[in-house]
């Protein structure tokens, strides 16, 4: 390549600023070198080389210049290199070009030129004066470095730098480095923010100096050994601030090393975890509190890891098995089976697994055996599982509360109400419960049975279907009574049984309350009555009755007085004859007595009678077995005995040898039964008719005819004594 | 007090007490029809006899002798009950109750009380 001879044409400028001026400074400004020998010099330099004259023209550029250019050697004397200055770069650069200049002395540019290629490279320029012989100073010679490559580097160095410090700085970890004996040799901001210290004073401490004293034993070991050993470890404790205050710091703290690996210091990461300290403190006050809570309402909670089947117990848990607590707290799943009832293991541990196996929380109830006495207590217990969304394995928590005293409260419950459900079925009484509408909402069998209606008739039907609309009207006066005043009624109503029979219930029957007292149905206890009342009515009959017969009866023992004393000659004949009447009437009265009353057999009231008046054997009883009124009876017995002591005194059996037959049948005459009764003496003494008819004969002829609504004769027969009765049939005979 | 001559019904179904009363009002100079022990035979002399008054018992062998009370008042016969208890049956409130067992005394004061 050829070089044209540098010759000014105009002036530029060029990089360091000068004009290049060669041609006009030869004469008088001698290059260090021959010019060849300077020229070869310089555009064999890797460096672009340019030489300015005191106008600023330039006289000389090398190969280098020309290349970066690209344009022909007399261009590049005279090129404007203000053109290719990146526009950043330019106001900097032009500043210093020119001041540079004025000053005279060496001065430095750097800064981006476009190449030929359009590329944009850093250069950086040194301008140094040039003088003459005599020391004038007649222009510069400037060099130019290429330093686009250490420029790039350098600002990528800054860039990450930049970007180091501003993380460390902004960082919420603090960074401190120590040297093996533990001084701060390297802090950033944000620990002497989280350690309470100033950077100054730290570099003059220790890291044990601002480490609480509670945690220094521990933290020594760990320092040393990370020196010794290079083991890296992480830990919290607590700082001491400069005011006193204290601070909880995570660390993690590594050795720093050489490249030798010889260690020269340690670099802790410091985090400010006193907030989460705080929190966790009060977490822990909380779960204490809850915890507290649950034991004194007597829960007990327990939780274990589904990998290993044991995790943490409260301690109430182990007293609630009556196991001795442990001190790590800790208890397995199989030593909470073992301690449930054997009945209930299977259960138990069919739900607990469950639990395990799909997620699905449980709440049981079991027995367990206490450990230490091995009582029988009643648990309910809850457990589910927590799944976590990460990879820690499944956990399973739960609670349980001793409930003895509750399914014993429920069993009793159950008993009685089992008690009362056997009292309502069978209960002779009647037992009902109606809503407040009157409507009937259970009865037990016993109503059934009375009523004779199905459960199904009865219940849903109102208490009016079953009774008259008067004996309703009593049940509602009663009712609105117990709305008005509370309290129970007692009141006896006739209900009507399905097929219309009354029935006399007395039913005693009250409100049934809520909780706060406002009647929400009745309930009522009823007894029937009927056969009571029914029996009543017979007894006040009875009492009636027998009034009635013991004042007939005193009538006729004073009637029977009257006539044996009213016309006795012989007082003691006359007692004598009353005392055999009162007898008879008496004997006739047990034979009724034993009879109730009813009809009685004709043969004993007659065997009876003659009873006291001899042997047997001089009586001939001949007859059918009728019965007869009791009334009839007595008449008949009194009549038999005026008879037999009329024998006694003066006929038949008034010698050994006489005898009574008594022949009585039933006969019929047009149709009609009537009874035939003869009195027949044999055997006697001759009969003589008596001149004067006594109460005997009075009472025969005409009482006992009386009685029997028939005839009655007595016929003194010379042979003996005959007396025949002819009657119909007393009512009642048979 | 004399009743000479008055005929007095007697209805008792019980012959003693029937004899007893007889000889009562036999004493006070009555003479007696009856006695009779039935209510159809009592209605029977009620009806058709000539009677001054009569002595009733309420109750006949079981049944009541209020026909022949009826039959009695139809006729203007003065009556009086007996019984051996209980009330005069109702609609002879007005008339005497001799409560039995009774003594002469008590006959004759019903006797009184009825014929004025």
């Amino acid at each position: 390549m050829e070089y044209p001879r540098v010759t000014p044409t105009n002036a530029a400028y060029a990089i360091g600023g000068a004009y290049p001026k060669m041609s006009q400074a030869e004469p008088d400004e001698p290059l260090p070198v021959g010019e060849d020998e300077f020229r070869m010099i310089a555009d064999s330099a890797p460096v672009v080389v340019w030489v300015t004259r005191l106008d600023r023209t330039r006289s000389f550029v090398n190969r280098a210049y020309v290349e970066f250019l690209g344009v022909p050697y007399d261009e590049a004397l005279t090129f404007d290199w203000r053109r290719i200055i990146h526009p950043d770069d330019a106001p900097d650069i032009l500043a210093k070009s020119i001041a540079g200049e004025a000053s005279m002395a060496t001065f430095d540019l750097e800064g981006r030129y476009r190449n030929f290629q359009g590329q944009w490279r850093w250069l950086h320029s040194t301008s140094s004066p040039r003088r003459d012989a005599q020391g004038r100073h007649i222009g510069f010679i400037g060099v130019a470095h290429d330093v686009t490559e250490a420029k790039t580097a350098e600002l990528a160095l800054r860039d990450s730098e930049a970007q180091l410090s501003a993380f460390i700085a902004q960082s919420t970890a603090g960074f401190a480095q120590v040297d093996l004996e533990g001084r701060f040799t390297l802090v950033n901001d944000r620990f002497c923010q989280i350690a309470g210290w100033s950077h100054d004073e730290l570099m003059g401490m220790r890291m044990l100096d601002i480490t609480h004293p509670d945690d220094r034993t521990r933290n020594r070991p760990l320092f040393d050994r990370a020196v010794a050993e290079g083991t890296p470890y992480t830990h919290e404790k607590r700082y001491i601030r400069k005011d006193g205050s204290v601070v909880w710091v995570n660390n993690s703290v590594s050795v720093i090393r050489r490249p030798d690996g010889e260690p020269f210091g340690v670099l802790s990461v410091t985090l400010d975890v006193t907030r989460r300290r705080e929190a966790e403190a009060q977490m822990r006050k909380s779960e204490e509190s809850l915890r507290l809570a649950t034991e004194s309402a007597g829960m007990a909670s327990w939780e274990f890891d589904l990998e290993t089947m044991e995790g943490e117990w409260s301690p109430n848990r182990f007293d609630l098995l009556g196991m001795p607590r442990r001190p790590d707290s800790r208890g397995s799943f199989d030593d909470w089976i073992d301690r449930v009832h054997p009945e209930d293991r299977e259960m138990v541990r069919a739900a607990a697994q469950r639990c395990f196996a799909t997620g699905e929380s449980y709440t049981i109830e079991y027995r367990v055996c206490r450990a230490d006495n091995r009582e029988e207590r009643w648990l309910q217990s809850h457990g589910s599982r927590i799944d976590y969304a990460d990879n820690r394995p499944n956990r399973f928590v739960g609670v349980s509360f001793d409930i003895t005293t509750r399914k014993r409260g429920e069993d009793e419950l159950r008993e009685s109400e089992a008690r009362f459900r056997t009292i309502f079925e069978q209960a002779n009484d009647f037992l009902i419960t109606t809503t407040l509408d009157q409507i009937v909402t259970s009865v037990n069998p016993a109503v059934l049975t009375a009523l004779g209606y199905a459960e199904e008739e009865i219940l849903g039907a109102k208490i009016g279907a079953f009774m008259d609309p008067d004996q309703l009207a009593l049940s509602m006066h009663a009712f609105d009574k117990k709305m008005r005043e509370g309290g129970t009624t007692r009141l006896t109503v006739t209900v009507r049984a399905r097929d219309g029979r009354p029935l006399i219930w007395e039913i005693n029957s009250r409100l049934t309350t809520d909780a706060e007292g406002t009647p929400t149905g009745l309930h009522a206890i009823g007894r029937d009555m009927t056969e009571a009342k029914r029996a009543e009515a017979h007894l006040r009959l009875l009492v009636d009755e027998l009034n009635h017969r013991v004042k007939n009866t005193l009538a006729i023992v004073q009637g029977i007085a009257q006539q044996s004393f009213k016309d006795a000659t012989d007082p003691a004949i006359a007692r004598s004859a009353f005392e055999g009447r009162l007898a008879a009437l008496s004997e006739a009265h047990n034979l009724l007595t034993r009879q109730h009353w009813g009809s009685v057999s004709m043969a004993q009231i007659i065997g009876d009678a003659i009873a006291p008046h001899g042997d047997a054997g001089r009586f001939e009883l001949d007859g059918p077995d009728l019965s007869i009124l009791p009334k009839t009876a007595i008449s008949l017995a009194l009549a038999i005995h005026e008879l037999a002591t009329n024998a006694v005194k003066h006929g038949a059996l008034s010698q050994p040898e006489g005898g009574v037959v008594i022949r009585w049948a039933q006969i019929d005459r047009d149709g009609r039964a009537r009874l035939s009764l003869v009195w027949e003496e044999r055997d006697g003494p001759e009969v003589v008719t008596p001149t004067r008819r006594g109460f005997g004969t009075r009472m025969i002829e005409r009482g006992l005819a009386a009685e029997f609504g028939g005839t009655v004769k007595i016929d003194f027969r010379p042979r003996g004594l005959t007396c025949t009765v002819d009657a119909p049939l007393p009512e009642g005979a048979a | 007090m004399n009743y000479d001559g008055l005929r007095v019904l007697v209805v008792e179904d019980e012959p003693v007490v029937a004899m007893c009363l007889e000889d009562i009002l036999e004493t006070l100079g009555c003479e007696t029809v009856g006695p009779a022990g039935r209510l159809a035979e009592g209605l029977a002399l009620a009806e058709q006899e000539s009677l001054g008054a009569a002595i009733l018992d309420i109750n006949l062998a079981g049944e009541r002798s209020i026909p022949i009370a009826e039959a009695l008042r139809r006729r203007g016969v003065p009556f009086a009950f007996a019984s051996g208890y209980g009330a005069t049956p109702e609609g002879f409130e007005t008339l005497p109750l001799i409560e039995k067992p009774y003594r002469a005394a008590d006959i004759e004061t019903a006797l009184r009380a009825i014929l004025g």
